[in-house]
């Protein structure tokens, strides 16, 4: 393990640094409500358990627009909105969500077609992450393949040591970033040893552990299982749970009419828990009831996705089981998918 | 009647009902996955009635998982689901002799969101819940709070906690406290200056970033296709702009307008606590204040904008 | 100040902001007593855009927010006197939505006096041009539509 160690005092002058040259987004707190959002002076920084809005929506936004169009001598002039070329750093961001990303980025730039907008901006942000010390009992992020100290997505991690703080040298990039700041310390031998310590008794912590090693197989034969017809009742169809998930990426698009010879397109948050999320031209939808929206949720989840990428998508923050309305628990439900 | 009697009554009730063969399907309250939650579920075999409970963390209306069911149901309905069953039969949503129920008078629910700012947002770790009394425990605190003082804003102002309609009801029914403004959620807000109230409402929705819970989990939200997903013509679009927002929620509360109980339940749903009930509970004021009704008391009455009367206020009328 | 059959507007043409009202009136009396103004040479302010309804019933509440979020600095809903409407009642329905919705739009914050309601019959075209001067001239006072307005810009 490599890394630099920082006083509250240096660690804030590194990051008011950073905002000089860069753009720099990290969790605040505006009015009770905490999220990301670019800051202007690490005076802003809200460090809690968790955002209440995931880092997700800095590089995938919740409202962007693609392009614009507009009528010009009998053609259509199509104009694509570059994403800026400036470096982005994502401050703050708990080991979960870093993860997130990975899976995010998996599922946009395989094959033919990839997500230029938001891999354009993954690709300008260096994401500092903030190791999780302190898990809750609605995380899991052990039982699908993270861990709060887990080092996959993010480029530096910053452990917080008590009086001081070890950001520790993950990637590359990372190392690029504070390798010619030389003014901070070299993290030392004892220091190292404390993340270690640390590290270990944040995982031990973990109440929640799951028994999932085989929910790909066990699902590929549940599809018409009678147990989804008893977990969506209580399901109301709100898109809490998508909206806040570090790895849900849907997206839909619609036109919006600026005059009437031009216009722009843009993309938003879509929920696969809306009803008409799958409702087709015909007008047929294929999954008409809350019964097959929360076993696509599931299936997605837990069997589709690790088919086409090898791994589970969902991070186990544990967004969903804090917010939604009606508490409908995921890790009720993948209790009830293993021993069913 | 304490709580937790109600509980034996109720589930002896449940019991009977199923045993009979009289409902199908009981929709209840049961403890939740998290210390100080409960959450809606649904009994259809009667070895499962011990799975119901009842105490202030009951939140949810469970009205809203009434509509569509052809079979006949068993529902356990506070003061305001009541209202809200009664308003979807009176809107022919569903039929007086599908529904069996249960009601449940009530004293209150938690706000859940004001106990989280009580604990600077520390975890709950352990939940003891009585009628006066909740203690609460956690890393580091163990806390005793008075359950009346950390009531939902819609149940300290409430003025129909026994059901006006049930089947049956469980224990006695308990005093309609006349509490305070019953209309304090807009009161406040009336006070202020006009372009003040256009600020605090857009600072407050702006923070909305349209997940539709509010939408989702209230009981009156029924439409197959909601004014927000209608193209061809398009009513709004679906932007983070405030604008749009603003013309949602406004839009929203319209379509509420003479419908609404002020159940509260949009309020808790929202993920980003955004005070909903600001703007809905002025809905059901102005309907109060202009044509004198109430929603969900009787099933006889006519919702107020299927009717009118010969001298209906008209001053505003140039 | 009447003289006649002019109703004189304290509005100058020669600034630069005009107002826009959308005015929905409907089609038995309003939009007669429109005709009528118009058939009298009743000079009134051109500010208005004039959309014919069936009724003032028809007129949807989001037809009203639809128009200030597209930029109408006003809007105007006429219709039949009570008990004059054409199809019985719809004017009747109609003056409950309206209570509702210009009371609730004015709680949010939006000014009073954008959005305006009138009865007017298809006799009454000197009331027809006193409505519409009224109602431009008060949303002259308030100046060009900010709240709910949707800045569209590509």
């Amino acid at each position: 393990m490599k890394g630099r160690i920082f006083d509250k005092a240096q660690l804030s002058e590194f990051i008011d640094d950073l905002i000089k040259k860069r753009k720099v987004y990290a969790p605040i707190n505006k009015d009770g409500l905490t999220c990301f959002s670019e800051i202007k002076s690490s005076s802003e920084i809200y460090f809690d358990f968790q955002s209440k809005l995931s880092s997700k929506e800095i590089l995938f936004p919740r409202c962007e627009t693609l392009f614009t169009y507009k009528r010009v001598d009998g053609d259509v002039k199509l104009e694509e909105m570059k994403v800026k070329d400036e470096e982005i750093v994502l401050f703050g961001v708990p080991p979960c969500e870093a993860r997130g990303f990975i899976l995010i980025d998996k599922a946009f730039s395989s094959g033919e077609f990839q997500d230029v907008y938001y891999l354009r901006r993954r690709e300008n942000t260096i994401i500092i992450g903030k190791s999780c010390q302190y898990p809750r009992n609605t995380c899991f992020c052990t039982s699908v393949g993270g861990s709060p100290f887990g080092r996959e997505g993010v480029d530096l991690l910053l452990h917080d040591l008590g009086e001081k703080y070890l950001l520790e040298i993950v990637s590359k990039k990372g190392e690029k970033l504070i390798d010619y700041i030389q003014k901070y310390e070299n993290a030392a031998e004892t220091d190292i040893k404390m993340v270690q310590r640390i590290e270990k008794v944040a995982k031990e912590s973990m109440k929640t552990r799951l028994e999932l090693k085989n929910i790909e197989e066990k699902l590929d034969n549940m599809f018409e299982d009678p147990l989804w017809k008893i977990i969506y009742q209580k399901c109301v169809g709100c898109g809490v749970c998508t909206y806040l998930c570090p790895t849900c990426y849907c997206f839909d698009m619609f036109d919006e009419q600026v005059t009437s010879s031009e216009g722009k397109r843009i993309r938003i948050w879509d929920s696969c828990q809306f009803p008409l999320f799958t409702l087709q031209g015909s007008g047929e939808n294929p999954r008409p009831t809350g019964k097959e929206r929360m076993r696509q949720r599931m299936m997605h989840k837990f069997n589709y996705y690790p088919k086409n990428y090898d791994d589970i998508a969902c991070v186990g923050c544990g967004r969903c089981i804090r917010e939604c309305p009606v508490n409908l628990d995921i890790r009720e439900v993948l209790n009830k998918i293993m021993t069913q | 009647m304490l709580m937790v009697d109600s509980v034996q009554t109720m589930r002896k009730i449940a019991k009977r009902l199923l045993e009979e063969k009289s409902v199908n399907l009981i929709i209840g309250y049961e403890r939740g996955t998290l210390p100080f939650r409960t959450t809606p579920c649904f009994i259809s075999d009667v070895k499962e009635v011990d799975r119901l409970i009842w105490d202030v963390t009951c939140e949810n209306n469970l009205a809203k998982y009434l509509k569509d069911r052809g079979e006949k149901i068993g529902i356990l309905a506070k003061g305001c689901d009541a209202r809200s069953i009664v308003a979807c039969i009176v809107e022919n949503q569903i039929k007086r002799e599908n529904v069996f129920i249960i009601g449940l008078p009530c004293s209150g629910v938690i706000d859940r969101k004001k106990v989280e700012s009580e604990l600077n947002g520390k975890e709950i770790l352990e939940a003891t819940i009585s009628d006066d009394e909740i203690i609460l425990k956690g890393e580091g605190y163990n806390k005793r709070l008075p359950v009346k003082g950390f009531l939902d804003d819609s149940c300290v102002s409430c003025k129909h906690r026994n059901p006006p309609l049930y089947d049956v009801i469980v224990g006695e029914k308990v005093l309609e406290e006349m509490g305070d403004d019953e209309f304090i959620s807009t009161s406040k807000i009336e006070d202020k200056s006009i372009d003040e109230r256009w600020e605090y409402f857009t600072n407050e929705l702006s923070k909305c970033i349209r997940c539709y819970a509010c939408r989702n989990v209230c009981p009156l939200c029924y439409c197959e296709e909601c004014f927000v997903d209608q193209n061809m013509p398009t009513w709004l679009d679906k932007t983070d702009n405030i604008s749009d927002i603003m013309v949602y929620h406004i839009v929203r509360v319209f379509h509420t307008a003479g419908r609404c109980v002020d159940c509260g339940a949009c309020s808790r749903a929202c993920p980003l606590g955004i005070d909903l009930r600001s703007i809905t509970q002025k809905m059901v004021k102005l309907v109060k204040e202009l044509y004198d009704f109430e929603t969900g008391l009787m099933l006889e009455e006519v919702p107020p904008l299927a009717t009118f009367k010969q001298d209906d206020p008209q001053e505003f009328m140039k | 100040m009447e003289t006649g059959n002019k109703v004189t507007s304290k509005i100058n043409y020669n600034e630069q902001w005009q107002p826009k009202i959308v005015a929905f009136l409907c089609n038995w009396c309003s939009y007669a007593g429109a005709d009528l103004a118009g058939v009298s040479r009743i000079q009134y302010p051109p500010n208005i855009r004039v959309i014919r309804v069936p009724c003032s019933g028809r007129v949807n509440p989001m037809f009203i927010i639809k128009a200030l979020q597209r930029g109408a600095d006003g809007v105007l809903v006429s219709g039949c006197h009570p008990g004059d409407c054409h199809y019985i009642s719809g004017n009747l329905i109609a003056r409950r939505k309206f209570a509702l919705l210009k009371n609730f739009l004015e709680y949010i914050g939006l000014e009073p006096g954008r959005v305006n309601f009138s009865w007017v019959s298809a006799a009454e075209g000197e009331k027809f041009a006193k409505v519409v001067t009224d109602v431009i001239e008060q949303v002259k006072t308030l100046g060009p539509i900010k709240k709910l307005k949707k800045e569209r810009k590509c």
